[in-house]
């Protein structure tokens, strides 16, 4: 039913309000394959809200979206599971499970006859847990689980779900700094291996710079800046977006923004500083 | 009355089961038919014993459908087909019902120590089942009054709180849709508490059986098994689902799951389950609470296996009780839910325990 020329996910027109406020006012993007997007802004701007309309969990208020070429509406719910992923915020197991057999669960949209998984199904499952370097837990008590293994747990069962289309809200949350950047080195092999494509929430706008390609940032009344990353996450859009003043400074190759010490009002003096982008 | 305002879950302890295999389909075949195996022993041992020993030639042909072709049936014949079948079969459609509604209910609260009666059922039957004693009707008056209850108990719990249930519980603030059946729970023993003072001295004995479950008057196992039959055939074929639900309710959606349909569905096979175990046995309390329990520490949590496998268990387990209960003070009959909780209470107080030292 989908168009193979189209893009993976495209929003047209998309409005998403909270109660009185407008968190996304008319946003038309395609996202297409190849493409790691950074969705960045403040607390409460509307990044869980715009991840779960794009999934098609919840309603907006104006426009829609289209996954393949095909409104979310007009999908039967199973084939878009095997289209595009979600991996929600923050999920709790009230019951004890292995790491496999919850990952498992995700190839769900795959199950056919009695609802028996198959070989190809245990085989996705693995894999899932290898691209992440989980196979060590495959056996270990979901419940028996640290914070950040459990969010890596989450990704893995959203990576053995086979869809081109990843959608993750805050995905290295609770997340050391080494596994951020291997999950982030991981999605980067994903993405490339195949036509796909990643939208995911996130804090760190230099882990954000170093490994998306685009970044689309909220500002949390209606605004948005959408494109290549570097265009969006610079210190004055970010500056804006999160009400604090931010500079870019470089080291050789590297880059980062960080907070504007207090004093300072001009940042020209810091060495190796290109605040002025 | 222990039975019908229990205090209520509502945080989940730790209660881990962790098979080492997942399950498969081939796994979860043998459980089921050591089950079944399980329960025939179990059928054939409640028809052959009790007050008067019977054979299991005469039970066979107690069982077969020429009986009565060969002259009047002897006594032996008649004591198994009008006393001990009907009341085997309640007692296996009863526990079945119950295991099954526990399982349910524990998948839809996404809590570990929801059962059947946790959201009022047996509290609204057991009122409506006091007054009909109390006004004296007869045993299917009795019956009628208690299937009322139940489902005027169904019908408030979902009117209350029918946005908790579309919505599923949030996984952090306080679990509403368990709270207001909780409550209404709590409002039903107020007024069961309040029939029994009121009762005259010669329905009292008859009314506390009632409440603590009992197989005695259960004359009619058919309401119940075809009650089992359409829950049965409802659950199983979703059970994929249940096990996508118990991620959250976001996850499910997002797999392709109809997460609203399956919860008033859930909700309503669970219901269904409660009020005809509560109409044919009164409140026979744990069985819906342990059972699934049970299953889960021995085979893991997947809801394929556990759904068909808590039915066959359940029934087992009450069965069994039941048998117990006939023939341990014989001539004197306990009720069966005396049976269950007995065995209950400790079982389940050494699962919370024991396997959290491990």
């Amino acid at each position: 039913m989908s168009d193979a020329s189209a893009p993976l996910l495209a929003a047209r027109a998309l409005t998403l309000r909270a109660g009185a406020r407008t968190l996304v006012e008319s946003l038309t993007q395609v996202f297409t394959a190849g493409e790691i997007w950074c969705v960045a802004g403040a607390n409460g701007a509307g990044k869980t809200t715009l991840i779960g309309a794009l999934a098609g969990l919840r309603e907006s208020a104006a426009g829609h979206v289209e996954v393949e070429g095909v409104a979310l509406g007009e999908w039967p719910p199973v084939r878009l599971a095997q289209r595009r992923a979600l991996m929600p915020q923050d999920q709790r197991d009230a019951f004890s499970a292995s790491v496999l057999d919850t990952v498992l669960l995700n190839r769900y949209p795959h199950l056919s006859g009695w609802g028996w998984e198959g070989d190809t199904d245990r085989a996705a499952a693995h894999a899932a847990l290898a691209a992440l370097g989980l196979e060590a837990l495959a056996a270990r008590d979901v419940l028996s689980l640290s914070g950040g293994e459990r969010q890596r747990v989450a990704l893995a069962a959203a990576l053995c779900q086979g869809a081109p289309l990843l959608l993750l809200d805050e995905p290295l949350a609770h997340l050391d700094l080494h596994h951020q950047i291997a999950c982030l080195e991981a999605l980067s092999r994903w993405v490339r291996s195949e036509a796909r494509a990643i939208l995911f929430s996130c804090h760190d706008l230099n882990l954000a710079r170093r490994f998306s390609t685009h970044a689309l940032l909220l500002d949390g009344h209606g605004g948005f800046h959408a494109g290549p990353v570097r265009e969006v996450l610079t210190p004055e859009r970010a500056s804006a977006a999160f009400g604090h003043s931010l500079v870019l400074i470089r080291e050789g190759a590297h880059e980062a923004l960080v907070p504007a010490l207090a004093s300072s009002a001009s940042t020209s003096h810091l060495p190796g500083s290109n605040g002025a982008r | 009355m222990r039975s019908v305002s229990r205090d209520e879950p509502h945080a989940a302890p730790s209660l881990r089961a962790l098979p080492r295999r997942s399950m498969s389909a081939r796994r979860a075949s043998l459980i089921w038919a050591a089950l079944a195996l399980a329960a025939l022993v179990v059928f054939a041992a409640s028809l052959a014993s009790g007050s008067v020993s019977v054979t299991l030639a005469q039970v066979l042909s107690a069982l077969s459908p020429w009986q009565g072709a060969h002259g009047a049936p002897d006594m032996a014949t008649e004591i198994v087909s009008t006393l001990r079948l009907p009341r085997a079969l309640a007692g296996f459609a009863c526990g079945a019902l119950l295991a099954l509604g526990g399982a349910l209910l524990q998948v839809l609260l996404r809590n570990p120590l929801a059962e059947p009666y946790v959201l009022g059922v047996s509290g609204g039957a057991a009122a409506f089942a006091l007054v009909a004693m109390i006004a004296g009707v007869a045993w299917w008056g009795v019956q009628a009054s208690a299937c009322a209850g139940a489902f005027v108990s169904i019908l408030l719990v979902l009117g209350l709180a029918r946005r908790e249930l579309w919505r599923g519980e949030p996984q952090d603030s306080s679990p509403r849709l368990l709270l207001t059946g909780a409550v209404t729970a709590a409002g039903w023993g107020a007024l069961i508490t309040l029939l029994l003072t009121l009762a005259p001295d010669t329905r009292l004995r008859g009314m506390v059986f009632w409440l603590t479950g009992d197989l005695n008057g259960a004359g009619m196992p058919w309401p119940a098994l075809v009650a089992l039959a359409v829950v049965l055939a409802g659950v199983v074929p979703a059970a994929p689902m249940l096990n996508v639900l118990l991620r959250g309710d976001a996850a499910a959606q997002a797999l392709g799951v109809p997460v609203l349909r399956l919860r008033v569905g859930i909700y309503l096979a669970a219901s269904i389950a409660a009020a005809a175990a509560v109409t044919t046995g009164g409140t026979i309390g744990f069985v819906g609470l342990v059972v699934p329990h049970m299953l889960r520490l021995a085979f893991g949590n997947d809801q394929r296996m556990l759904v068909p496998a808590a039915a066959l268990a359940g029934g087992v387990a009450v069965m069994g009780a039941d048998l117990v209960a006939r023939t341990v003070a014989a001539p004197a009959q306990l009720p069966v839910g005396v049976v269950t909780a007995l065995a209950g209470v400790p079982v389940f107080l050494w699962m919370l325990l024991a396997r959290r030292t491990r």
